[in-house]
């Protein structure tokens, strides 16, 4: 009988492919969610209603199991289904609330005195959001991203139940035939994937921000 | 010739307040004017300053630029007109000094080496040194370098009109000092139409061409020149704004190159000892000053200072050694320019030894001195002259020019 160790070498050729599969849904979601969740939140951050509504609406979003949210997207035409793209919609409604709070947070928290000035020397109304608020913002919203990542890396593995991509189908396979042989290994190897690829995922959130972080507000 | 800016009738009425902010305020600014708006807090002054940039819109009157109704035009393409300086500054933290200083040519879409050396000027104009400065973030300027880099990027397409609201409000006074005189020489090069806000009386006198006084029921209460407000204050309001040492204040508005300068005695460094006892007994002045061969002044002596023994020294060469027999002499400390005001002239006064305040020129070079006598009769014209109107209007006229 082959050893733990040996099953997860054989296998690793898989991780490795359920790892790429899932690092890409990740971010494809992430990519929506970030579209969707900065313009909610530039339309919104001036106005304290329609900002808490936003808000309200995406934090319930991320109280709906995702067990759950998987399994009612199935009958849906168009963002529905089986594969790739429920999963996808899923993960992109669940990355919502972190990325549209803290660009709010971050809009809100440049200084009056600055957008005064841009405006007090005639920027345009979306200049002034371009060139200077949305930079000087940057910081507050990459975090939110960085927290949505971590949070979907996880949520992802469920996506294997409605036949999507990533390393929930190692963890899914394993459970499937617990008891039976290779099936730990395969569930256990398919989990500490996952937690490598949140930590990839990590460093490379922290290579954008070093670059992608105006020169002027680093604090290095 | 038409004014460069014109207020008819502006006010502001904030919605679900019962009193206006501002009240049906009148003015007329001529062009190249330093106009600052002074009054206690709550008065209007920001909101009259918002305004003219409509930054606020006004509820109702008209305001004109050059002549211009601009009450109603694109309020982006007049403020690229309008410089505006604000107290915080307001620079933009993420971008560097010359991004800061380039953004209204950027607006205004000139091309880019055009904007180089209008950014290179405009540092060099307020005092920054463009190679040091151009590509330094904000948070790597002092306060007083930020302020200066403000009021660079304000001038930035070198509109007519600058604004600035409390711009020296958050300095330090030593510093808002030196910012003030700087900015006081800038604006003799650039002449501007100044509109500056502030709440301090006497940074109001320092500043302004003409200053216009809010009262609490947010109307003008006073508009004239420094001299006619501390000498004849419109009403009781203008009166207790002022505060005591109206007479004081007005030592700011003279300068010590404008009044009759009075002689001191003086010698010559090289003079030795008996000529100089001997100068000093003809004198009736207890001190003598020193001067070297370019006439600036070197020291002071007094006869205590001499050698007792005449005969122990020969001639004097400067600076003359302080013991061994030798002359002792006071260093100066209190000279002053042609262009200082009265008021340091009265300063350096009173902290000398001597109560004199020797004058010089851009060389060093001494003019004459202001004592007790010369402060005297310069106090007094200032206030005959006053009686009668005239001055004042010749200083407006020449305001004007
Ligand atoms: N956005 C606003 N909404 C309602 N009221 C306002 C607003 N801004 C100012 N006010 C009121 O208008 C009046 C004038 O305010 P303004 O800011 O012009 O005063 P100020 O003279 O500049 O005072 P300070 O010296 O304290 O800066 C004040 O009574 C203030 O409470
Ligand atoms: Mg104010």
């Amino acid at each position: 009988m082959p050893t733990f160790l040996e099953i997860l070498s054989r296998q690793w050729p898989r991780f490795l492919e359920e790892s790429i599969e899932h690092i890409q849904l990740v971010l494809a979601s992430i990519a929506v969610a970030t579209v969707i969740g900065v313009v909610l939140a530039v339309l919104t951050y001036q106005h304290e209603r329609a900002a808490s509504i936003v808000l309200a609406i995406t934090s319930g979003i991320l109280t709906i199991p995702s067990f759950a949210l998987f399994a009612l997207l199935i009958p849906l035409p168009l963002v529905g289904g089986l594969g790739f793209r429920p999963a996808w919609v899923a993960l992109s409604a669940y990355a919502l609330m972190p990325i549209v709070r803290n660009t709010i947070v971050g809009l809100r928290g440049v200084e009056a005195d600055i957008v005064e000035s841009a405006r007090g020397m005639g920027m345009s109304r979306w200049r002034q959001l371009l060139r200077i608020e949305m930079p000087l913002a940057w910081p507050v919203v990459i975090a939110g991203i960085r927290i949505a990542t971590l949070l979907i890396v996880s949520i992802a593995a469920i996506a294997a139940l409605v036949g999507g991509p990533g390393l929930g189908n190692s963890i899914l396979a394993g459970l499937a035939r617990i008891g039976g042989a290779g099936a730990v290994p395969l569930a256990v190897g398919g989990t500490v994937a996952i937690v490598l690829v949140a930590l990839v995922l990590d460093l490379f959130y922290l290579a954008i921000a070093r670059f992608t972080v105006p020169a002027g507000i680093r604090h290095d | 010739m038409e004014a460069m800016i014109r207020l008819e009738d502006l006010t502001k009425r904030y919605p679900g307040q019962a009193e206006p902010a501002v009240d049906g305020v009148n003015m007329s600014i001529p062009e190249g004017e330093f106009v600052v708006l002074v009054g206690p807090s709550g008065c209007g002054k920001t909101t009259t300053l918002k305004m003219l940039n409509r930054l606020i819109e006004p509820t109702s009157g008209r305001i004109f630029l050059e002549g211009e109704d601009v009450t109603d035009v694109n309020p982006n393409q007049l403020r690229r007109r309008i410089g505006y300086v604000i107290q915080q500054v307001g620079l933009f933290p993420h971008q560097t000094i010359a991004d800061n200083i380039a953004t209204v040519p950027r607006l205004l879409g000139w091309d880019r080496r055009r904007i180089n050396e209008r950014v290179d000027e405009l540092l060099d104009l307020v005092g920054l040194e463009p190679a040091t400065y151009r590509d330094r973030y904000p948070k790597a300027l002092s306060g007083g370098q930020r302020q200066r880099a403000g009021v660079a990027r304000a001038m930035g397409a070198d509109p007519p009109v600058l604004l600035m609201d409390e711009p020296f409000g958050a300095i330090d006074p030593i510093t808002r000092d030196r910012l003030q005189n700087e900015f006081l020489r800038l604006q003799e090069e650039i002449r501007k139409t100044i509109v500056f806000v502030t709440h301090d009386i006497d940074e109001a006198v320092k500043m302004g061409d003409r200053i216009a006084i809010f009262n609490d029921e947010h109307q003008i209460a006073q508009f004239d020149i420094p001299e006619a407000l501390l000498t004849a204050p419109a009403d009781d309001f203008v009166r207790d704004f002022i505060g005591t040492g109206a007479a004081v204040k007005r030592l700011h508005l003279s300068r010590v190159g404008d009044i009759e300068l009075a002689d001191w005695p003086t010698a010559s460094t090289a003079t030795d000892p008996a000529s100089l006892r001997r100068r000093l007994t003809e004198s009736p002045r207890s001190w003598l000053l020193l001067l070297d061969q370019e006439r600036r002044p070197a020291g002071w002596v007094t006869s205590q200072s001499l050698p007792s023994d005449a005969k122990a020294a020969g001639s004097l060469a400067w600076p003359a050694p302080s013991s061994g027999g030798g002359l002792r002499t006071e260093p100066v400390t209190e000279a002053v320019s042609r262009d200082a005001t009265l008021y340091e002239a009265l300063d350096q006064m009173l902290g000398s030894r001597v109560f004199c305040a020797p004058v010089v020129d851009d060389q060093g070079a001494l003019c004459g001195v202001v004592d007790v006598d010369a402060l005297a009769k310069a106090i007094h014209e200032m206030r005959s002259s006053q009686n009668g109107d005239a001055p004042a209007g010749e200083r407006t006229e020449e305001e004007v020019g």
